[in-house]
């Protein structure tokens, strides 16, 4: 840094030469294959078939998308009353905050959007002499959402109430920090390796417990009523760690005067927690939540390794379908269809978080 | 502290400790010899203290095994994958931070929808891509998708967003070139941001099993979360169970290590990057 | 490390100006990392074919075998990974069922031509072994066993429940039969008749598909017309599930828990391969475990024709194999098919007509139980979608069994979904 160097190159050079690693790799490894799926997906294509004769491929339009998610004879009306009821109320509900300017307006549309979509949604089904022309698509679909259903708010919940209990800086809360979180770094292959052998009627830790409690054992893994809740448990012991993370991290935001200002008016524990905790952790919260849908609707190797999908397909989830249809099946049109499916649900989901994250900027 | 806290604490390690149980088991577990193993699990105290104890599922591993060889590979890709992460996204945040240029506002605009992209979505067109190229069993094909993570800009461009104005004017009116600037002075700055960044890309690279799942299918290539997959799919027939709980024992020793050293910037990284990405 | 080492004698060879052609060969059956090279001691499946392979790696000149991954769950879709990607391995381990679908791509190499030169002689295979590997025409593979779903039987349970005479297991001869034992074991021993793997792999589905062929039907036929919600497919489920119901057998095991279940004396029957026979009699020779008395009977015959579920393993070459690495893999393939004898230690039935004939053949421990079985061996009609239909049955059975689906309304939704997959 000598005075009087000249520099070689204007900003603009020195900001694209910077900026060319990335954008080559970008546009190599993220645009490119992004556009190359959604033009797999207007194709029937083989992969086998095409990996010998490239041009193997034929082009269909849409009809892979109509063949994964459409069907013939599809009617809609009010066939699950249980979750467009639910939807209604949802509706009605939303409608009444509004009206009472309870909720910013984002929160409106969302809870607005995700309202209507459950009357509309569960309504389609095939009418006489109809069916859908995938009959596992939608079904592993909603596999997925209930996964999200259970395994969020497992999350949440419990992430929420260590966070609240261990939001002081002392030693004995430090280490307990650190066993909570410790299961996050471990990778999906050592969780699902430990908890398949946990849930085993035979082997299991849990089975072993049982017995000697003078139970029998439940067989996690293939009864279908406890299969899905044996994945839920093994990804909220995974995954815990860093909602309670960011909980500490949002906790720790709200000054201290506060709660020694409550603490006058006699709210202390479960009501502080209630009435000052809570409120003040509202955008944590709904960041958490957000998080974590985009994060489990992607699960695979949960659903891969421990349940192979089973017991009938109770624990098939959308990307272990996009993998078996791609792989085992070879047929990477439909393959890619979903994907874009997929795509398009976590980009929604995205789009939420981004909004959320920049009201705070605000 | 009064009586509250230390009940609290009692009250908080009972649920630490169902929390490390598992993982305590499979520790003790890879401790035990294989025939006890198959009779049954729970030799003293549910089998969460290793008795009897041996230490051959570890010999075996390290003798007939592969383990130290993904091991070695998983070891390649994420340290690869972090330093490319780390050269992609300081050069880029920075510039898109502290420069001005045309197209700027498009090019970050590019890459916010680039964050609505998960790997599962793009991971069969990535595939076919690379099968084109005949990239597929290689290090390179392991790490090269995923070093265009906005995610990493992103952070970046934070950090360098934050740094005040005048320590590079300074360095202008002395006729410092941009990139020395970035060289000399911005990179030394961002080292904090840059050990949350290679964190969390390292526990990434680590923990992935989608990608290594797709594109390597040999053995020389596996990683070590691969590899224990490949193990754990035929329990009925494997070597047995203490040796596969040893696999994953020394699958999951690097991670666990890091994450006691580093805690800190582990956490911070899970902060940063759950809180934008 | 073996790794490392390998490179490193690779290398060491290689300089020594003796250039070994390397060989990746594939294979399934699970890992055996120290097999040796010994292959006439070796027991299971994943140790005695890898003590096979490295046996081929140590003695033929010139050749190196490196084995690549030996899992079964993502098996087929990692070699058709390894297709697309062109890295097929050079040499892999393949169900004849699956021949309609590879071959059918061209993936596969023909080899009538190379039998010879590598010393091969298919006139010594058998007329099914030939079979199995000929597709329109050509040969595609080098074949090594058959295997079939047996009844390996705890002898000291059935004992108790008075069925034995002369040594042998009384089996079923119908439906109604079937019950009744079941009852008698329970009676007589409190544990359950039959065990199978009802809840993980097709096992079940192997055992619904032999009831079925053994009312002349079948779950579709030549043509590609499914027939699965018929009387005989309903037949064949309601003959398991009164077990279930009765609650003579539990549906919820998966593969290694009915293993382990049958191997604790918990269960007079399980329905399983040929290819745990060497494995349960050498559990049974255990002092610790259960299991004391082993016999491995014939699929007994509960309706009107002898069937059990088969399947052939062989090994075929990629079709875009050639030059000394072609010759190499053949070879390899060769080296296999010498030592038929030590695979059928296994348990797995031989393919070479002078094996079978062989006296070291004819006394492998409990050979002589089933003998019957190779002659009711049978398989579905060849089908391209062999995976996707073996998954749909697995689904809709296990809904039964498991979730307690209708019987009829599982068979039709199979019969759907199987019709789909045939016109697809």
């Amino acid at each position: 840094m000598r005075q009087g160097r000249k520099s070689y190159l204007s900003q603009q050079q020195s900001a694209w030469l910077l900026l060319a690693p990335f954008l080559v790799t970008y546009a190599l490894f993220l645009v490119y294959p992004f556009f190359r799926g959604i033009w797999i997906s207007l194709h029937d294509w083989n992969l086998l078939a095409v990996a010998f004769n490239p041009d193997a491929k034929d082009f269909i339009g849409l009809r892979n998308y109509e063949r994964v998610m459409w069907g013939r004879n599809i009617e809609w009306g009010f066939t699950a009353p249980l979750l467009q009821g639910l939807g209604l109320i949802g509706l009605a509900f939303t409608a009444f905050l509004h009206r009472t300017n309870r909720l910013s307006r984002f929160n409106t549309i969302a809870l607005g959007i995700v309202s209507l979509l459950l009357v509309v949604l569960p309504g389609f089904h095939p009418g006489e002499g109809g069916r859908w022309y995938d009959r596992r698509f939608w079904p592993t679909v909603a596999n997925t959402v209930l996964f999200v259903g259970l395994t969020v708010p497992g999350v949440t919940v419990s992430a929420l109430l260590l966070a609240a209990g261990m939001n002081r800086e002392t030693r004995a809360m430090g280490i307990l920090r650190t066993l909570f979180f410790l299961s996050q770094v471990l990778s999906v292959t050592v969780v699902t390796l430990i908890w398949q052998i946990m849930f085993s009627p035979r082997q299991g830790l849990i089975a072993n417990i049982t017995e000697v409690m003078g139970g029998t054992p439940i067989n996690w893994l293939t009864d279908q009523q406890f299969a899905m809740a044996a994945i839920v448990i093994a990804t909220v012991w995974w995954s815990l760690g860093i909602a309670m993370i960011l909980f500490l991290a949002g906790l720790q935001d709200i000054s201290s005067e506060i709660y020694e200002a409550a603490a006058l008016d006699n709210a202390r524990g479960a009501r502080a927690f209630w009435y000052i905790t809570l409120p003040n952790l509202r955008r944590t919260i709904t960041l958490v939540v957000v998080l974590q849908i985009i994060l489990h609707f992607q699960v695979f190797g949960q659903s891969h390794l421990m349940t192979q999908g089973g017991p009938n397909d109770t624990t098939q989830v959308l990307v272990r379908y996009i993998y078996q249809t791609g792989f085992r099946d070879s047929e990477l049109g439909r393959a890619s269809a979903m994907a874009v499916f997929l795509f398009v649900i976590m980009g929604a989901f995205s789009v939420i978080q981004f909004i959320i994250g920049r009201e705070k900027d605000e | 502290m009064n009586r509250g806290y230390y009940w609290l604490v009692i009250a908080l390690s009972i649920p630490a400790f169902i929390w490390l149980v598992p993982t305590l088991w499979m520790v003790s577990l890879s401790f035990q010899p294989n025939d006890v193993l198959a009779r049954t699990t729970s030799s003293t105290a549910f089998g969460l203290v290793p008795l009897p104890f041996t230490a051959d599922n570890y010999a075996a591993l390290f003798t007939f095994g592969q383990t130290p060889w993904w091991f070695l590979n998983s070891l390649i890709v994420s340290l690869g994958m972090t330093l490319g992460v780390l050269a992609v996204s300081t050069t880029a945040g920075y510039a898109l931070a502290r420069l001005d240029f045309p197209f700027k506002r498009t090019i970050l605009v590019i890459c916010l929808v680039g964050l609505m992209v998960p790997e599962q979505a793009v991971f069969i067109p990535l595939y076919t891509m690379f099968a084109d190229l005949g990239w597929h069993n290689s290090y390179h094909a392991l790490i090269l998708p995923r070093m265009a993570v906005p995610i990493g800009v992103f952070l970046m461009l934070q950090f360098f967003r934050a740094i005040p104005q005048d320590i590079e004017e300074a360095a202008r009116l002395d006729g410092v070139g941009w990139l020395r600037i970035f060289w000399y002075i911005m990179l030394p700055l961002a080292r904090p941001a840059m050990m949350t960044l290679a964190i969390l890309t390292f526990l990434y690279a680590w923990n992935d099993y989608l990608w290594p799942l797709v594109s390597a299918q040999q053995r020389e290539y596996f990683t070590i979360t691969l590899g224990l997959a490949s193990i754990q799919s035929n329990f009925a027939q494997s070597e047995g169970l203490g040796r596969v709980m040893a696999s994953g024992v020394i699958a999951s020793l690097p991670v666990v290590i890091l994450f006691l050293i580093f805690q800190r910037y582990v956490v911070q990284a899970m902060t940063a990057g759950g809180s934008k990405g | 490390m073996k790794h490392v080492l390998l490179t490193a004698a690779a290398a060491a060879s290689f300089a020594s100006a003796a250039p070994a052609q390397e060989v990746t060969l594939a294979r399934f059956f699970g890992a055996c990392e120290d097999a040796g090279t010994d292959t006439t001691t070796s027991v299971g499946e994943p140790c005695i074919i890898q003590s096979i392979i490295n046996a081929a790696s140590a003695e033929i000149d010139g050749v190196t075998v490196n084995t690549l991954p030996t899992d079964w769950g993502n098996y087929y879709d990692q070699v058709k990974a390894a297709f697309a990607g062109g890295t097929p391995p050079d040499v892999f381990v393949m169900h004849r069922h699956r021949i309609p679908e590879f071959a059918g791509l061209g993936a596969l190499a023909e080899i009538s031509g190379d039998l010879e030169a590598a010393g091969i002689d298919p006139a010594d295979w058998s007329e099914n072994a030939l079979e199995a590997v000929s597709y329109e025409g050509g040969i595609y593979g080098v074949p090594m066993d058959f295997h079939a779903n047996l009844w390996h039987v705890n002898m000291d349970l059935m004992a108790e429940a008075g069925l034995v005479e002369n040594g042998e297991p009384i089996l079923p001869s119908s439906p109604e039969e079937l019950m009744e034992h079941a009852q008698m074991v329970k009676d007589a021993t409190g544990q359950d008749y039959l065990a199978a793997d009802f809840a993980q792999f097709p096992i079940g589905v192997r055992l619904v598909l032999a009831l079925m062929w053994q009312q002349d039907s079948n779950i579709f036929s030549e043509d590609g017309t499914a027939t699965i919600n018929t009387e005989a497919g309903a037949n064949a489920v309601t003959a398991i599930t009164q077990l279930f119901d009765a609650g003579l057998a539990n549906p919820q095991l998966n593969y290694a828990d009915s293993q382990q279940a049958f191997l604790n004396g918990e269960a007079a029957v399980l329905v399983n391969g040929t290819w745990v026979v060497d494995f349960y009699a050498a559990e049974a020779a255990k002092e610790e475990v259960g299991l004391d008395n082993y016999y491995a009977a014939d699929f007994p015959t509960l309706f009107d024709t002898g069937a059990t579920w088969a399947d052939s393993h062989m090994w075929a070459l990629p079709s875009t194999i050639d030059g000394e690495t072609r010759a190499a893999a053949m070879k390899v393939l060769a080296f296999i098919n010498d030592h038929n004898i030590d695979w059928a230690r296994t348990g797995h039935m031989a393919v070479r007509n002078s094996v079978v004939e062989s006296d070291a053949y004819q006394s492998l421990p409990h050979r002589d139980e089933y003998a019957e079985t190779a002659a009711i061996a049978k398989d579905t009609p060849p089908s391209e979608r062999y995976g996707a239909i073996q998954d749909v049955l697995n689904r809709e059975l296990q809904a039964i069994w498991l979730t307690g689906k209708p019987v009829e309304a599982a068979l039709s939704d199979a019969e759907l979904e199987v019709q789909d997959l045939l016109d697809r």
